[in-house]
């Protein structure tokens, strides 16, 4: 059975831009089947009954609910900003639980051992105190204030800087990074990961970036970001269990972990279990 | 109990500062070998988010996780956890260590504090270690003549002796081969053993 | 010299990793193969009509397959590389040049299924990846006993430059690597070469560098 709450939010099922006529893309969602495919010109995501979800359009992917939408979909207000531009990173694969793939993306100590000279490199690996909420009019959780030294946090940066960061998780299976913009720095570059759940241990991510940065060409921007999450890819597939722990003491989090902590505490007062490991096995 | 050790793979297959994955029963391990030598078998599960140890790095006489760099020593304990690097790590943060020695060339895992009783494999020189794509019963029909004891299984191949340590990994087995003929040869005849075993299977 | 590339391509990487094994520096053109399917538009395929990656374009030169380009980056930079240096092992190398071939319809789509959700078998590419690498593994075992730890001879050729990434990449597409010891040892060795640089699922040797006396303080920076 598969709690009401999980089955009342908005997933990500498709890259709009992509999305063509029957049979579309077979996918599935929370273990359903679906299909996403255009008709008449809508796109229409489908049951394998035949009977239509709740679609909508935003950043551009296409978001799925089965269940009757609790909200709206979150918004990224940045989405709309003139002068950003808004890239589409294509989907990766990842047998793991949908729920530890944004686990991943909120994780900063990681850089220097998986992002290695990139995001982060050895002997840089403090990660610093910063602050985490859980922010009770939009219902979100949040992490400001974090800083990390970067060989290169950019395809457009050169050289090592301390870039700040800002993470924010909007849904279930979604989430946003801010972070300092090279090109601009009174403004901040937006990525967010929209992670489709297929099932409790398999899902796929679909990468999305709202930039300022006119200079660097769109397929070197895409493969920055592919490169960056086929990295984690890897750890990803080799976590155990699976599923995302949400009882304390099955695995040991420190204060860099504030973010994940919180996460793991808003998903289990919410009910949002899927991809969860409840009792410890 | 000799029945407690588990042949893991070949001690030549396991070079200096190098760490990959083992089995003991059900449970999945990381095996590794230290700057200086030791060896060590823990659960394949790092204390922190689960990542697999087996794909860290050994440093010296310490093994660190890849995902985070979090570093323990050859007792388990943690050492060092990069994001906090002038934190003490407590003495709560440690793998679960397995028991592993090894003895003629073979590397043997089981639960601490096990007896160490191995089988006398002496005389005979460690060829290589064959995954066959079949359960422990299935593998008579590819050693016709063969004597099992225990998890050794004995017999000879062109008239030189053979030992294959089973390594039983439920779906698979593993089999680390020593002998006294050349190794080339046994090389080969290792693989026809496969073939015939995993034959069997599928017919 | 131009290479259009695709970050996470198999056949893409061996170029980079030649040419940085090398000391030969790469102009890469990076080309949208996902999601944007660039390789397949009409103006990439003005320039390789066949719309597959990695392209090498050097003057008047435009090569189109890997293995080629393989062997004009060591002809030109590296002669060692070729692995020439007898009939038979000139031969052995082409051996695997064309095994690569194998490696790359097998433990390659595999990966490109699991990773890309590319249609197609995933039983019988894997099925066929696990043969391709017990062969390796038993060539690798008989290399060692030789006291040899690359595919021909004493030194890397381009032999193991075109099988390492479909074989290093094989749990991208879920197929195990932990049942080949032989190949472990040999992708250890490959990785621990001066200059080899690493692609997406293939993890930096940590251990290559001592670990850091003293971490510097984030306020410091
Ligand atoms: S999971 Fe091992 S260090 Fe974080
Ligand atoms: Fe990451």
């Amino acid at each position: 059975m598969i709690a009401q709450a999980v089955l009342n939010e908005w997933y990500p099922v498709a890259m709009a831009a992509q999305v063509g006529a029957w049979p579309g893309r077979q996918t599935q969602l929370l273990g359903s089947d679906i299909a996403v495919f255009l008709d008449a010109g809508e796109i229409v995501v489908q049951r394998a009954d035949g009977s239509a979800l709740a679609v909508c359009l935003r950043y551009g992917h296409v978001w799925a609910c089965l269940g009757t939408p609790a909200h709206d979909l979150f918004p990224i207000p940045e989405a709309d900003q003139p002068g950003r531009r808004l890239v589409d990173c294509g989907v990766v694969r990842v047998k793991c639980s949908p729920l530890r793939a944004v686990e991943n993306f909120l994780d900063i100590a990681h850089f220097p051992f998986v992002h290695t000279d990139v995001l982060g490199a050895e002997p840089h690996t403090e990660v610093g105190r910063y602050e985490v909420q859980i922010r009770e009019d939009s219902d979100e959780v949040w992490a400001t204030k974090v800083h990390f030294y970067q060989p290169q946090a950019a395809k457009s940066a050169s050289g090592g800087i301390v870039t700040e960061y800002m993470y924010r998780v909007a849904a279930p299976t979604a989430a946003v990074l801010y972070k300092t913009c090279p090109n601009k720095p009174d403004a901040w570059d937006v990525i967010g990961i929209f992670v489709q759940p297929l099932t409790e241990e398999l899902c796929e991510v679909w990468p999305w970036m709202a930039l300022f940065d006119d200079a660097t060409p769109q397929a070197d921007l895409i493969q920055f970001q592919q490169m960056i999450f086929l990295q984690d890819r890897s750890i990803l597939e080799n976590q155990i269990p699976r599923l995302l722990p949400l009882d304390p003491g099955k695995e040991i989090p420190t204060q860099a972990d504030m973010t994940s902590i919180a996460y793991r505490r808003w998903l289990k007062r919410k009910g949002l279990t899927y991809g969860a490991q409840m009792v410890a096995a | 109990m000799s029945g407690m050790w588990v042949a893991n793979g070949l001690s030549q297959d396991l070079p200096l500062g190098v760490v990959m994955a083992g089995s003991w029963q059900g449970a999945e391990l990381a095996i590794w070998r230290s700057a200086t030598g030791r060896l060590s078998a823990w659960n394949d599960r790092c204390p922190h988010r689960g990542m697999r140890l087996s794909h860290g790095f050994v440093r010296g006489e310490t093994l660190s996780c890849i995902y985070h760099g979090w570093t323990y020593g050859t007792d388990g304990a943690c050492s060092k956890i990069p994001a906090h690097p002038a934190m003490v790590p407590p003495a709560a943060i440690k793998a679960e260590v397995y028991a592993c020695v090894e003895a003629d060339g073979v590397i043997w895992v089981a639960p601490a504090g096990t007896e160490v009783v191995l089988p006398d494999l002496s005389g005979l020189v460690a060829v290589r270690s064959v995954t066959v794509q079949a359960d422990v019963a299935a593998l008579t029909r590819g050693l016709p003549g063969f004597v099992q004891h225990g998890a050794v299984w004995r017999g000879q191949v062109e008239g030189a002796a053979v030992a294959l340590v089973v390594q039983d990994r439920g779906a698979s087995v593993t089999l680390h081969g020593l002998g006294a003929g050349d190794r080339v040869r046994l090389s080969r005849w290792l693989d026809g053993v496969r073939r015939l075993v995993e034959e069997g299977v599928l017919a | 010299m131009k290479l259009y590339d695709y970050v996470l391509s198999a056949s893409c990487y061996k170029i980079r990793l030649m040419a940085a094994l090398l000391g030969v520096k790469l102009d890469l053109v990076a080309v949208d193969f996902h999601p944007g399917r660039e390789h397949r538009a009409l103006a990439f395929r003005n320039l390789n009509p066949a719309g597959t990656l990695p392209v090498l374009v050097d003057g008047d030169l435009m090569l189109t397959e890997s293995t080629a380009m393989l062997v004009y980056l060591a002809q030109a930079s590296g002669r060692a590389w070729l692995g020439d240096s007898t009939p038979a092992r000139a031969a052995k190398v082409q051996n695997w040049l064309a095994f690569s071939a194998r490696l790359g319809a097998s433990l390659g789509m595999a990966r490109l299924h699991d990773m890309l959700i590319y249609p197609g078998d995933i039983d019988a590419f894997r099925r066929a990846g696990v043969e391709c690498l017990r062969e390796l593994e038993a060539h690798m075992t008989e290399a060692r006993f030789a006291g040899r730890i690359f595919l021909e001879g004493d030194a890397p050729t381009i032999a193991d430059i075109a099988c390492f990434p479909n074989v290093a990449l094989a749990p991208d597409g879920g197929v195990t690597l932990d049942d080949y010891p032989a190949i472990r040892l040999w992708s250890r060795a490959l990785r621990a070469l001066p200059g080899f640089i690493e692609m997406p699922g293939i993890h930096r040797l940590h251990e290559l560098k001592p670990a850091p006396e003293a971490v510097p303080a984030l306020e410091d920076l």
